[in-house]
């Protein structure tokens, strides 16, 4: 280890952010390696400060170094510069914690947050001397993986030996438990990855075969041999609030995407939006208590030292007691200068008084995300939002003293028109009149519109529907970037190519995974990153392979089609889907579920699934 | 009250910046439920204010900040309840009290170094060779800084300049140097000093240690 440790301090000084690859933080766990059963390397397929931002890392982390026969340590990948030192010097991947190289490990786990990331996977393990495909692994440290993506893992099939589908905290410690008796008795790979599979949640790619038809859709997905489960149930935590909260977090030297502390006050979304897979994928609402989260976020605050506290969750202000919690927390943190954050805002839920409260302490941004500039185009994604809730939102926060607004929008949806794009621009300029009509003038005022490209993801309704062609994506930015002109506005686009890959291989199937390999092999990594990204290369890989992805993105789908996440039941069901899709056509709102039973079906995912009850 | 602490940082945590070492800091003393004061605005911070900056990859045995405290603490135990709260590589070694009015900026005058450089080729008699470049009248360098570069005369902040050890290729110099608004650091000497002899040492590889910061 220390020789190791030495070579890496010799690149230190000629990398950009060194401290990324030390470790040492507070809170980050220390332990005597001998005196565990099982080594665990929670890899993050992005640089440290992606990574570390992210909620699942932390519980995970934390849920497992409580185990005293196991050891959680973190890697991230490295960026170029440190990647390129590390190869010409013969340097492995190796973990922050006691700087060991991850083919040491028993198992690694990727979690997948971003398809695009996907490379990064490629080349991390790579980096650590292990091949990338799982039948050339006899003998390797076991490679899971788990998180949003993995609702399709179809495209990482050859890469990964076992996938974790659903709430990892609710299962990680029976795949600890029998990777711990596995290695015991010596129990070989396959024999191991044959009785993971028989535990809820757990889909082992290796055991299944993907047929297509002539028109290269999915003919089947089945198993191959006898007592393998033809369908995987998503694993869910019934009770949040019984379920374990890390109450501490590691605090980074640098400055991280999320630089503060997660409360997770809630799992789910109930409202529905036709476009969100997260709000598919993650049901049903799941509250933690009042009680419990002040107590956590005492915790929390005296273990980290923070400055602020993020109270996360899809949509953090339908949370059942939010005012008075917010108000608890500033009251009680205020004289420390910890204040509170709210990072998803919806426009009708936004209460300004409860931003005016957080304001006291530390000013936050507001940012507002009407997704669709016309109430058409808003009740065709069953945004429920009006124009309305977005005049009288702003106008309040004016009056409070705001002057900038961030307001986030997608292009693309089904079926949208330049009309709809136009609804845009209409939508900042009304909000640039609101402003004027508070203050009298424009003057300081600052309006930043964002659009993203719609992606169709499996599980939503939009699953069936096609994304929308490059061109006419960058024809319809380009009108943005005409309309949005003057100094008030900035406008900031997405790449549509990025968002092109994105579709492909969210809704990709095995096919794509091999492509993915491909990539990676002309040298493709960082995808995520603009500056990073290499389009050419993906499309070449794309033709070697003789595989077409706009027929992954571009196809209109059959609503009897079989797709490749089918292999997979997250609990809503495909009857729903497609019912909130017709509904989409026509133009028809779903209402919010805490209102009344829309009838996704998530409650017979699994003995015990409690929706949330009013 | 204000507190003026005097600090150590090595280890790892040469790596963090002089802005990491600040919220490092400001959150350790969270951490020790240290009562600070807060700035006033939009976004409160702690009233802390530090010598001048480290640069990336150095480390120091004498550093100083000062912190405005609410109320009392002993200084002794704000130095025993914050070294239990900082992490491994920062540790405050002193700490006082001083007057509101004193300011740490108007305090710091001269500041102490020593620079483990390694030699890539043989020098026949580098401490003659040290006093043959301070021997001269004066020792232009380029300084770069947010706003550009700029020429200066190091000779005028050069108060020591000796080598304290040689192992092997590793040599130790000590360096002393006044502090001034900007005032270049260490490793513009050692540069320099480097130009002079016709590129002897490994600039890749230099360790420079703040051995103190002298208050007057």
């Amino acid at each position: 280890m220390s020789d190791l440790k030495n070579k890496i301090d010799d690149l230190l000084m000629k990398v950009n952010k060194p401290a990324r690859y030390t470790g040492g933080e507070i809170n980050s766990v220390i332990k005597d390696v001998d005196k565990v059963k099982i080594r665990f390397a929670f890899a993050f397929p992005d640089v440290y400060e992606v990574g570390m931002s992210h909620l699942g890392l932390k519980i995970l982390y934390s849920l497992m170094n409580e185990r005293d026969d196991t050891y959680c340590e973190r890697v991230f990948a490295p960026w170029v510069d440190m990647e390129s030192l590390m190869r010409e010097r013969d340097i492995p991947l190796f973990s922050l914690e006691t700087k060991t190289p991850l083919n040491m490990f028993d198992v690694i786990g990727f979690t997948l947050q971003y398809e695009l990331s996907y490379t990064n996977i490629l080349n991390m393990l790579d980096l650590s001397k292990i091949p990338i495909r799982s039948k050339d692994r006899k003998g390797y440290p076991l490679i899971i993986a788990g998180g949003p993506c993995a609702v399709n893992p179809a495209p990482l099939s050859d890469v990964v030996d076992l996938f974790v589908i659903g709430d990892g905290e609710e299962i990680i410690n029976e795949i600890l438990d029998l990777v711990i008796s596995c290695k015991k008795d010596n129990v070989p790979k396959e024999e191991l990855l044959r009785r993971a599979s028989k535990i809820q949640g757990v889909y082992v790619p290796s055991l299944y075969v993907e047929t297509y038809n002539d028109d290269n859709t999915i003919k089947s997905i089945k198993p191959i041999e006898d007592g393998i489960p033809a369908v995987i149930k998503r694993r869910i935590v019934k009770d949040l609030d019984k379920t374990y909260h890390p109450d501490k977090q590691i605090v980074p030297f640098i400055n991280i995407v999320h630089d503060r502390i997660v409360l997770e006050v809630f799992r789910g979304c109930t409202r529905g939006c036709r476009f969100c897979q997260a709000g598919m994928i993650y049901r049903p609402v799941r509250e933690r208590s009042k009680e419990t989260l002040i107590e956590l976020a005492d915790k929390l605050i005296k273990s980290t030292g923070y400055e602020e506290i993020s109270l996360t969750s899809l949509s953090t202000c339908d949370y059942s007691q939010i005012e008075s919690l917010v108000y608890d927390l500033i009251e009680k943190y205020k004289e420390i200068g910890t204040g509170v954050a709210l990072p998803s805002t919806r426009i009708d839920a936004f209460s300004v008084n409860l931003l005016n409260e957080i304001q006291k302490v530390r000013k936050t941004g507001l940012t507002l995300a009407p997704e669709a500039g016309t109430q058409r185009l808003r009740d065709v994604i069953n945004k429920g939002v009006t124009e309305e809730d977005l005049v009288n939102s702003t106008k309040e926060a004016f009056k409070a003293g705001w002057k900038s607004v961030k307001l986030y929008f997608m292009l693309g949806l089904p079926t949208e028109t330049m009309e709809d794009v136009k609804g845009i621009s209409d939508l900042a300029h009304l909000v640039a009149d609101v402003y004027k009509d508070v203050n009298g003038t424009t003057r300081g005022l600052k309006i930043t519109v964002s659009t993203s490209t719609f992606v169709p993801k499996p599980f939503t309704p939009f699953q069936w529907y096609p994304q929308d062609d490059m061109e006419s994506i960058i024809n319809k930015q380009n009108y943005l970037k005409e309309l949005l002109r003057g100094k008030i506005f900035s406008y900031n686009w997405h790449e549509p190519n990025m968002s092109f890959l994105e579709a492909v291989i969210s809704k990709g199937d095995r096919k794509v995974g091999q492509a993915i390999i491909k990539a990676w092999e002309s040298g493709c990594k960082f995808d995520g990153w603009d500056e990073q990204f290499k389009f050419d290369k993906w499309m070449a890989a794309f033709e070697s392979i003789g595989v077409d992805p706009k027929f992954y993105a571009y196809k209109k789908r059959d609503f009897d089609e079989v797709f490749p996440w089918d292999i997979v039941d997250v609990g809503v069901k495909k009857d729903y889907l497609k019912r909130e899709c017709k509904k989409a056509i026509e133009g028809r709102l779903t209402g919010d579920c805490r209102l009344y039973c829309t009838g996704c079906g998530i409650k017979d995912l699994d003995e015990g699934v409690v929706c949330f009850e009013t | 009250m204000k507190l003026r602490a005097k600090f150590k940082k090595d280890g790892d945590l040469r790596y963090i910046s002089h802005l990491d070492l600040m919220r490092t800091i400001e959150r350790a003393m969270r951490r020790a439920q240290i009562k600070f004061s807060l700035s006033k605005g939009f976004n409160p911070h702690p009233l802390i204010s530090f010598g001048p900056a480290l640069s990336m990859g150095a480390t120091t045995h004498g550093d100083y900040f000062d912190v405005v405290i609410e109320g009392e603490i002993e200084p002794e135990r704000f130095k025993r309840d914050l070294n239990k709260t900082l992490p491994n590589g920062l540790e405050i070694v002193d700490c006082y009290i001083v007057d509101d009015k004193d300011l740490l900026s108007n305090k710091v005058k001269e500041a102490e170094y020593t620079v483990d450089v390694y030699l890539m080729s043989h020098v026949i008699d580098l401490p003659d060779e040290i006093k043959r470049f301070l021997g001269r009248d004066e020792i232009f360098i380029e300084k770069e800084s947010k706003s550009g570069s700029k020429i200066i005369d190091l000779k005028n902040y050069i108060l020591d300049l000796k080598m304290i050890e040689a192992k092997g290729s590793k040599v130790t110099l000590y360096v002393k140097l006044k502090i001034s608004e900007g005032s270049p650091g260490p490793i513009y000497v050692v540069k320099a000093l480097d130009d002079f002899l016709g590129h002897v040492f490994d600039m890749e590889k230099i360790l420079v240690d703040r051995r103190n910061l002298i208050l007057n």
